[in-house]
Parts: structure tokens; sequence; C-alpha cells
């Protein structure tokens, strides 16, 4: 049996395979065509066929901002009468208060390829207008014409009853292969959220299909194995599903890390866990209690983020679920730099991995906290996925533009701790949970250097540095579970619901779990709270409720709940295969130079290979392994565990 | 030794946290929704050391309304003990209108009051003739709702508050929002006192506010030094109210001289000192493009000398509540006009009104408030077009989507586009606005205050103007065009159609 997972993101493409043994590869990203990487990975590592084959990739993300060369098929928009100018109007509001050059995200369907349909459903789903189809021919030939690839439609209330829209698509399936009903998409109410994404979904559609095609062709070389892919809210869902709604692919990588944590948590026996992963621009934080990840179904595409959270009108929203994580924009590209005051500062621009860090000596001038790192002697000067020696030279001058290259190095460390320590507080204050009582997993390229200091910020005790921390995302891949899911809004009978929702799912996966959820709020609220439903019960849901807004906000209102939307996740346990075994080697313990607060110490410096299990260690101490460092400061205790992970406590 | 950087950001993220603890537990959708509200941290003396704001009229009313709150205090020997908060809408004192409730509490350290939290948010209703207390017909303050001093928060005391609100069970939630954003404050503030040390945030704090001050002082030398003049209009029926204002900028501030503006009028277009300061800040801000912390150290450079008794520094008594969502729009737009004399890159005229709709009635025994505000065109920019359908300068709320608004009010919507043809032609031309139409299912007392319904924006450098506003109601077939500011009662049925203002253009056609 071979199982290969696959993770491509935007500077790396994380590969793993297991063939009785498990293997970690890394190979440079080809943005434009990401199956290249796929392709030259696979040849170059692997001379079997494939039985299992897990992909996430940042393809359709990547698209949407129009990245890398990546060009947008012409898609078309049809509305209610009236109403087609919501998708630009949006919710009215600008992403930037102070900047009077502000531009608001490209639109992605210019207004001559917007059309108004002559239909109307009321709130309650009373058809007030029934289409007509005949008299959509001549939007069907403009839209011939106008030689589009792919077509939206979103009525007004289609939600509570989607009848003119099932109409519409069955009279245009004819000639285009490619239609999105926002009923099928997004089921929800609030009109500009639901065009958005049905729209999003439409100018995906040809793109991911494409992709797709090109993948199974690369595939085919290693026997055709079946694929399965990522999805937003971690489960794996089919190629078939993708090509339907590749908005469940949008943020697939960063869900996969989340996954990973969850997972290798119920191998530890750990119930309250914050995932960490720290990249190379970004730094995502996300909550894992009981091994069950926190759903929500806000989000934007290519937003902008302002302290951790998306602002609003910055990206293109999508309603679907992810995983929920907050992001800032710290990284080890993060750029480090001083205001015409002389005040530091760091970000949010980022050396990305092109030109990257200046020790990477590629053009990059301008310091990152790589370069931070890197001449404090928290990192070696190996060059992750590559052969090439870190310029510390390069690095060191460029900090010294700044001041004092060692105290500018720690102060923007500093900065950037506290940025995700900040993160971090979203996903857990925000809900009235505690940090200090959850346990941190520290991963990514630079998570594990950063861990326990972030840590320190939140008062939080215990930190585990996963193995493999630099693909672990990957791994996630591994370890995951198929997941789909359905949903209704304002259902009149709730277990009726529940079972339709199920009926339907039971299609697309054999002999499922299902998980079924409310999203409720108290009446006038303007966004609801996702509770877990055990039994179809009103009153029973409206409890939760309750005690929910109270555990989060603090208190609770003499006001009538409403159920807006319920929803249905059907999952299939996979088996997971071995990815806790880790290999043992002969390395002693060195002793390098390490500046930790304003002054230089000896450390010694360890291989986390050559560690036997067990073996206590106290901070100062860096633990180095292939594709990152693990930095454990004074106070801490680290061991290894005998999952391969590493054990940090606070003393 | 800790860089004050660090205890600077920490402190910002500790307004922000506020900022979304009183969001998310907020009830109306005026806050969830619009994010009408904004929070800070105060020192002692209540300078402003941070402040998390979504709304720019919030922004430098906040520094007056402290000041003001901490002086009343100190006149009227009110000391804050541990646990206490004070609550104000005195808009003579807090700085907006009435509907903008402010709450207030201190943070102690070694029996003395080491600083403060803030914050302000949106109500609904505050009381009044009118549902959502805007009333285009107040000839003073009373006839806006109820004023609240500054007073300490007691039961008793909001009992008495939400007997006057219409709608109490969402103010009772507001409230609760912002009293429990305030103790999430205090004890973010606590938890940086154990960590850093009381000494070391004070100084960390003023190290903040002169980088902020430093930073502002360095645009300003690459200003051209001098004095500005500049005027625009407000409309009362077919009346022009003029804003005059004369600039004088050099190496060390900026004074707004409105010297020449209309007096202050028994109508609720009167600017109260906080909405002028706000309006003027802004558009410095904004015409410095780069981005400074928000405290009292930006705030420091600019004064502000507005006649006692004119429009825009009213005595008290007379009726503010358009100043707060209108006159603050037009000082924003005059402001920007006097920059544009020796700053190229400042934009034509926006939309200039936020279109302020308040409705309201009766379901069962029960009544319902409803406002929305309408964005419209932005400017032409000196490189680009304006944007479409948002707002611009003065706010930045969100709509209620046609899908909630149906659902929880008697509303039918008809439409909700752009306005077609109504930017300012030019070499980059203004955006557009929105028609926005809907029928009333149910009797229902409408009141509406905009502006730019005669007097259109203003185009730049020869671009043209942008299209003036348009509200029709249409009863029994009949429609009928309406003035910028009035109210009136919608039989079930009637039609309201509403049309904002486009952009002006930047630059003369080739």
């Amino acid at each position: 049996m071979v199982t290969v997972s696959i993770d491509i993101g935007g500077t790396f493409t994380d590969i793993i395979i297991i063939d009785k043994e498990i293997h970690y590869y890394k190979v440079p990203t080809t943005p434009a065509n990401p199956e290249q990487a796929v392709m030259e990975g696979l040849s170059k590592y692997l001379h079997k066929d494939i039985d299992e084959f897990i992909h996430a990739t940042t393809i359709a993300t990547n698209s949407l901002l129009g990245q890398y060369g990546l060009e947008l098929p012409r898609t078309a928009l049809i509305t209610t009468k009236g109403f087609r100018d919501v998708i630009e109007i949006g919710r009215q509001n600008r992403p930037e208060l102070y900047n009077l050059d502000f531009h608001r995200p490209k639109t992605l369907i210019p207004s001559k390829l917007r059309y108004e349909a002559d239909e109307r459903t009321d709130v309650n789903g009373n058809l007030v207008t029934k289409l007509d189809t005949d008299s959509m021919e001549n939007v069907k030939n403009s839209l011939i014409k106008n030689k589009v690839k792919s077509v939206a439609i979103c009525f007004l209330h289609s939600y509570m009853n989607p009848e003119n829209e099932v109409n519409l698509k069955n009279y245009l399936s004819e000639y285009f292969d490619n239609i999105s009903i926002s009923y099928g998409v997004s089921p929800e109410p609030r009109e500009y959220e639901r065009t958005s994404t049905t729209v999003v979904n439409s100018v995906l559609m040809p793109v991911v299909s494409g992709y797709l095609k090109r993948l199974k062709s690369v595939l085919d070389k290693f026997g055709s194995p079946e694929i399965n892919m990522m999805s937003n809210a971690g489960g794996l869902v089919s190629v078939d599903e993708v090509i339907k709604k590749p908005v469940n692919i949008i943020e697939s990588g960063p869900a996969a890390g989340v996954i990973a944590a969850s997972e290798f948590s119920s191998i530890l026996g750990i119930d309250k866990v914050i995932s960490f992963d720290m990249g190379g621009t970004t730094s995502k934080a996300g909550t894992v209690i009981n091994h069950n990840v926190e759903i929500t179904a806000e989000y934007e595409v290519g937003g902008s983020s302002h302290h951790g959270r998306i602002v609003k009108g910055s990206g293109y929203p999508v309603r679907f679920p992810f995983i929920d994580l907050s992001e800032v924009s710290s990284g080890g590209g993060t750029v480090i730099w001083k205001d015409k005051t002389g005040a530091l500062n760091i970000g949010p621009m980022s050396a990305g991995s092109e030109p990257g860090p200046v020790a990477y000596n590629r053009g990059g001038k301008e310091p990152t906290l790589t370069d931070s790192n890197l001449v404090m002697g928290i990192i070696n000067d190996k060059m992750s996925g590559s052969d090439k020696i870190l310029r510390k030279d390069l690095a060191l001058k460029a900090l010294e533009k700044l001041g004092n290259p060692y105290e500018v190095a720690e102060s923007a460390i500093k900065l950037a701790n506290l940025e995700m320590a900040r993160a971090i507080r979203l996903v857990t204050v925000e809900r009235g949970l505690d940090p200090a009582e959850f346990t941190l997993f520290g991963f990514g390229g630079a998570g594990p250097q950063v861990a326990m200091p972030v840590a320190d910020e939140l008062g939080i005790r215990n930190v585990i540095i996963p193995p493999e921390p630099g693909v672990f995302s990957a791994l996630g891949l591994m370890l995951a579970d198929i997941k789909y899911e359905a949903r209704m809004s304002y259902p009149e009978d709730l277990e009726a619901g529940f079972t339709g929702l199920e009926q339907k799912l039971k299609y697309q996966v054999n002999d499922p779990e299902f998980l079924r959820y409310a999203d409720c709020r108290y009446v006038g609220q303007g966004s609801e709270l996702t509770i877990p439903v055990e039994v179809p019960d009103r009153d029973k849901i409206i409890k939760d409720f309750t005690d929910t807004h109270n555990r989060t906000f603090g208190f609770t209102l003499e006001r009538p709940v409403e159920i807006l939307t319920i929803r249905v996740f059907a999952i299939k346990k996979r088996v997971k295969p071995d990815v806790k075994s880790g290999k043992n080697t002969e390395n002693k313990p060195f002793e390098r130079n390490v500046y930790i607060s304003g002054r230089w110490e000896s450390v010694y410096v360890y291989q986390r290979d050559a560690l036997p299990v067990g073996q206590k260690i106290n901070g100062p101490a860096v633990i180095e392994e292939d594709g990152s460092s693990t930095f454990v400061p004074p106070g801490w205790k680290t061991s290894r565990g005998e999952n391969n992970e590493l054990r940090a406590v606070r003393l | 030794m800790t860089d004050w950087e660090i205890i600077g950001k920490a402190t910002q993220f500790i307004a922000e946290e506020m900022g979304v603890a009183l969001k998310r537990s907020a009830i109306s959708p005026n806050i969830r929704e619009r994010m009408d509200h904004s929070c800070a941290v105060l020192d002692s003396e209540g300078r402003i050391i941070a402040q998390a704001e979504h709304i720019p009229v919030h922004l430098g009313s906040f520094k007056i309304g402290s000041r003001n709150i901490i002086n009343y205090m100190r006149e009227h020997n009110i000391t804050l003990k541990k646990d206490e908060m004070l609550i104000t809408n005195d808009p003579y004192i807090s700085g907006t209108h009435l509907n903008d409730v402010t709450i207030i509490a201190p943070v102690y350290h070694d029996e003395k009051i080491f600083c403060y939290v803030i914050n302000k948010a949106h109500n609904v209703d505050v009381g009044g003739p009118v549902f959502g207390s805007l009333n285009p017909d107040a000839r003073n303050l009373y006839q806006e709702g109820l004023i609240i001093p500054p007073v300490i928060i007691t039961d008793d005391i909001i009992k008495m508050i939400l007997a006057n609100f219409k709608d109490p069970e969402t103010a009772r939630g507001d409230l609760n929002a912002q009293i429990s954003a305030n103790k999430m404050g205090i004890n973010r503030i606590n938890e940086l006192k154990s960590k850093y040390g009381a000494d070391e945030i004070l100084s960390s704090w003023n190290s903040l506010i002169d980088h902020s001050r430093e930073l502002s002082l360095m645009a300003l030398k690459s200003w051209q030094s001098g004095e500005y003049t500049a005027e625009d209009y407000l409309e009362k029926g077919i009346e022009k109210i003029n804003i005059d204002i004369k600039l004088k900028i050099d190496e060390y501030g900026v004074i707004a001289d409105f010297q020449g503006t209309h007096s202050e009028i028994e109508y609720p277009l009167n600017a109260v000192e906080g909405v002028t300061f706000s309006a003027v800040a802004y558009a410095i801000r904004s015409a410095m493009r780069y981005s400074i912390p928000t405290n009292d150290g930006f705030y420091s450079i600019i004064t502000i000398k507005a006649p006692y008794g004119s429009l825009v520094n009213p005595e008290n008594n007379y009726p503010v509540s358009g100043g707060n969502v209108e006159t603050t729009q037009r000082i924003a737009d005059v402001t920007l006009r006097a920059l544009s004399a020796f700053l190229d890159y400042i934009p034509a005229a926006s939309s200039g009104t936020m279109m302020n709709i308040m409705m309201g009635g009766k379901i069962g025994n029960k009544y319902w408030s409803y406002y929305e505000t309408i964005g419209g065109g932005n400017g032409g920019r000196y490189d680009s077009n304006g944007e479409s359908g948002i707002h611009s300068n003065m706010t930045n709320t969100l709509n209620t989507p046609v899908e909630i608004a149906e659902k929880e009010y008697p509303f039918f919507f008809t439409r909700n586009n752009l306005r077609r043809n109504s930017y300012g032609k030019g070499k980059y031309h203004g955006g557009e606005g929105i028609v926005r139409s809907f029928r009333v299912r149910s009797r229902t007392y409408i009141s509406v205050i905009a502006d730019r319904f005669i007097i259109p924006p203003w185009g730049l450098k020869g671009g043209f103007p942008g299209k003036t506003g348009k509200l029709y109601i249409i009863s029994n077939g009949k429609k009928k065009s309406m003035p910028s500011k009035f109210s009136t009662v919608l039989e079930e049925n009637d039609e309201v159609i509403v049309e904002t203002p486009g952009g002006a253009a930047y630059g003369e056609k080739q």
C-alpha cells in the first residue's frame, strides 16, 4: 500500500510518501503550473504505483488574486431584477478608513456581464413572480455572444425556495457546462455574501477542473490513484465534489495543518490545543477542543487582515464552512523597518520566498525575522529545501542599518511574538476560552522557533513541537477523514430538516457518521453562533445556545432565539497510517552562542533525532532538525516524547 | 527595560480587543453589522493613548469628549471608584450626538486612578418623538431624545434610561456590551501592569504619544505652509447654510478657523465642537497619506477655532442630531477643498451625505425601529475614477442585507443597484450613487436627514460635479419628490425610492 500526500504551498510543495516507512520531501513550487512540481517530485522519489493520493493546493486563491499570470475565465452573473449591482455595492463600506486612494478588490463580474431576470421570491419562500424561461432567451444569446465560460445565478430568498434558480439552470445547462446556483453553493440569507460565494464558485469551476485534469494525467503515470482533496472545513472530499464546488478547497493547506494538530492531539491524549502554524509570510492560529476543530462560515478570499481578523470588504466573501483561523502577517520573511521617526516596525510587508530574507542572497535588501533568528544564533545557516548556506554576514549588514543588529533583531522578534499572541487571543478569548488552559502546537517552518516565547505572552505552560514540523500540514492530509457538508436555512421541522440533509449526503459518502449543527442567534443579532446538535429539539438547542452565548459574551438576553441555518457534516473515518515513528541518530550536542535578553549565552544545540526519549533538557537550548529549529528559552524544560514529539513545560 | 514600541503595541491591541468584544456581543445590527462604535485607552489626564475606531466621525470627537468628561468630573467632584462606570450621551460633553452613548471606567493602581478605558456606541434609539431619534423637525436638543448627563451607572439609572428608549431590549443588550467591553479593557490593562510595571507603562505611553506627534509634524513639514480658504454649503429647505474655513498650516501645526460660518440654527444641523474637530482631523490625517497611530500626539497638532454660537460650535441645547451625520461630511469636504489648493492628490467631492433613513412603527403592541445609511459615489482621484456605491469620508457603516431587513421589518425591496450616469464627467470621473427602493407592508413612520439634493458635489481641476440626490414616495400611484430632510407617514404599500448623489470628477476631459 502506497499512500502519497502532497501539500502545495506558496514556496514549497511538500511530499509525504508512506510505503512501509514514511518519507518526507520538499520541492520548490511551480505556481503557474502546480502539477509540474508534483510530477518532478514524484518522478524523483517514487518508482511505484500509488494506492491513495491526498492533496491540498493554493490554486484557487492564487487564481482569484490573479497571481502568477493565472487568468480567470469569463464569467457572467444573473440576479433578480433590480439587484444586478449587489455584487459591486457589497456592504457599501471601504476597506481602509483614511486612505483617499483606496480601491475595492477588482470586481469578478464586469458590469456588462451582469444580467437580471424578472422573478421574485418573498421572504417566506412564496413565488411572487415565477420565472418565465422563455423571457431569458435574449440573456442566453448575449451570454453566448460574449463567449461566457461560466455562469453564476443568485436570486433573492432562493435559500427558502430555489425553484426559479433551478429552472433557469436547467434552461441554460443546454448551452453552458459551468453553472452555479446560489442555492447549490450557499443556501442561506444575506444576498451579497451569497452572490459573492456563487460568483467565486463559478469563476473557479473552469480553473479547478482544468487543473485537476492535468493533475490526473500526471498521476496516470503512477497507477491513476483516486484523488481526495482537503476541504476548508478540514475533511477530505472527492474530485467530483471539488469540480462542482471549488469553493471547497480555497483554504485547503491551512486546514490541513489544523487537522494534523487535531489528529496528533488524539494520539497524545491532549484535549485543549491551539494549533499555531508559522510559515514564510503568515502565521495562523486555531483551536482544537476534544479533537474537534472550530468551524466558521464567514470568510473573505484575498482579504487583508487587521490584527488577526479579515477586514470586511477587503476581499471576496465566501460563505462556506472553513476552519476558524486567525491570521497575522508575521512569518519568517516579514520585513523589519524603521519609520521616519526611527520607531521600530515589523511587516506587514514580507520578502516572501522571492527574494526572501537577506541571508538567502537572492537580492533581498530589507532584514526579516528569519535574518534576526539567524544572527541571534537561534537557527543555523542551513537553508531549508536546498543545499545552500544562509549568509549571516549579509543579514548582519542589513540589520546594522537599523541600529545595533542584535538589539534590533531581538526587539523585532518580540514585536512579532506580540502579534502572534494577539492572533491566538482572538481564537480563544473571543469565545470565552482561557488560553492558559491550552497546549500550544507549534509547527510550520518558523513555528518551533517562537512557540515557547509566544506561549509566555499568553500564560500558556505546555508546548508541543510535533514531528516533522516543517511538513506537518502535509502530514495532516494523511490523517484526515472524509467529510462533506450540507445546510439549509429556516427549517420548519428540525428532524425532517436534518434527515433531509443526511439523505442528500448519503449519496456522497458511503455509510457515514453524521454531525449536526445549528446556527443560532437572538433575533436581531448580525451573526450567529454554531451550536452542535445532539437531539433535534428546539428547546434543547436554544438552551445550548444560551449557555454558549453566556460563556462567550458573558450575558444572555430576554429575547427570542432563532435557528437561521442547520448544517450536517457526513464523516467517514479513514484508516490512519503510522506517522509517529522517528529515526534515531547519534549526534553529540555542541555549544553555540545565542543572544538572549540582551546578552550572549553559550547554549547547547541538540539534534532532535539523537535525543533519547524522556531525557530532559533545560532551556536555554536549541534543538535542530531538517527544516526547522526549536528554541527552548530559559524557564522551559523539554523532552522527546514516545510519539516522537517534543514536549515543553514552563517551569 | 522594555521597548516602548512593545508596550505601545500591546496597548493598541487592548483598544482593538475591546472593540471586538463590543461588536461581538452587541444586539443592534447598527453596532454588530455596521460597526458604529469605538474604543480607547486614556491616561489619567484624559489624553488618548490608543484608540480603535471603525468610523471616522468618532476619531477626533473622542479627544474632545474625553477632555470634557474628565473636566466635568473634576468640576463636580466625581471620583469613579473601582468597579464604577460613568455614562453620558450629552453631545455638548461627549462630543457627537445623543445616539452615541459613552461609557468610561477607571483602572486603579495603588489606590489611585492609573488610566481610563472608554467606549462609545451608536444606540439605535435614545428616545424623543421619532423612531431612531434623528429628528428632522427638532428645534432644540430636548426634541432629539433623552439627555443623560455624566452619571455613575446604577441599576436605577439603567432603568431610567431604558424607560425612555423605544426599543429597551435592544438597548439593554447594547449597554451590556459596552460595559463588558470596558471590563475586558480593565482586565487587560491590569495584566499589562503586572507584566511591565506601572512606571514602565507610563513612560512608554509618553513615548507613544511623542512618536505619533513627531510623525505628524514630519508630514506637515512636506506641506506648503500658508493660509488656505474654502467654502461649502448645507441645505435647509432651499436656504444655503455656509461653512467657511481658513486653514493655517505651518511646521508646528494646523489651525482650522471657521470665522464667517453660518450661525447656529434651530434645525438639527448644528455640529458640536467634537464633531467639528473630528471632521478636520479626518481630512488632515487622510491627506498625510501614511499611517499614524491614533493618539493624543496626532491630535495635538490640530487646533480648531470655531466661533461660539456658530453652526460648528453651538451654544448648549441647540439640536445636533444631523450635525454628526451630515454637517460632519460638509466640514470634511470643506477642509479637503482647502487642502486641494496645494495638494494635487486630494480627490473631487464624494456624495457628501450619509442619506440617513429612520423608520419605525408598531407591530402588535411592540414598537420597532430601523435605521440605515446609504452610500453614494466617491469622488474622482488624481489618477483614477472614484468608486461606486460606497461610503465616503466620515462614515463607513455597512448596509443591512435586503434579505435580513425583509425578515425582520415590514419591507419589500424593489431595487438595490448603482444609479447609472450619476457621476460627474471628467478626466477621472466620480463613482456612481445608489438607487435603493422598497415598499412598506404596514403603516410606517419615516424620517430622512440627507443633503446634496440641491448643491451637487464639487469637481476639481475642471471636472464636472456629480448628480444631486433625490428621494421619491409613490403613494396610490402618485410619485412625489421629497426634500432632503422631512418626516412623514407611509401607508401600506407605499414605495420609497432613494437615489444617492454621484461623485464629482477630477480634471477636465481631454
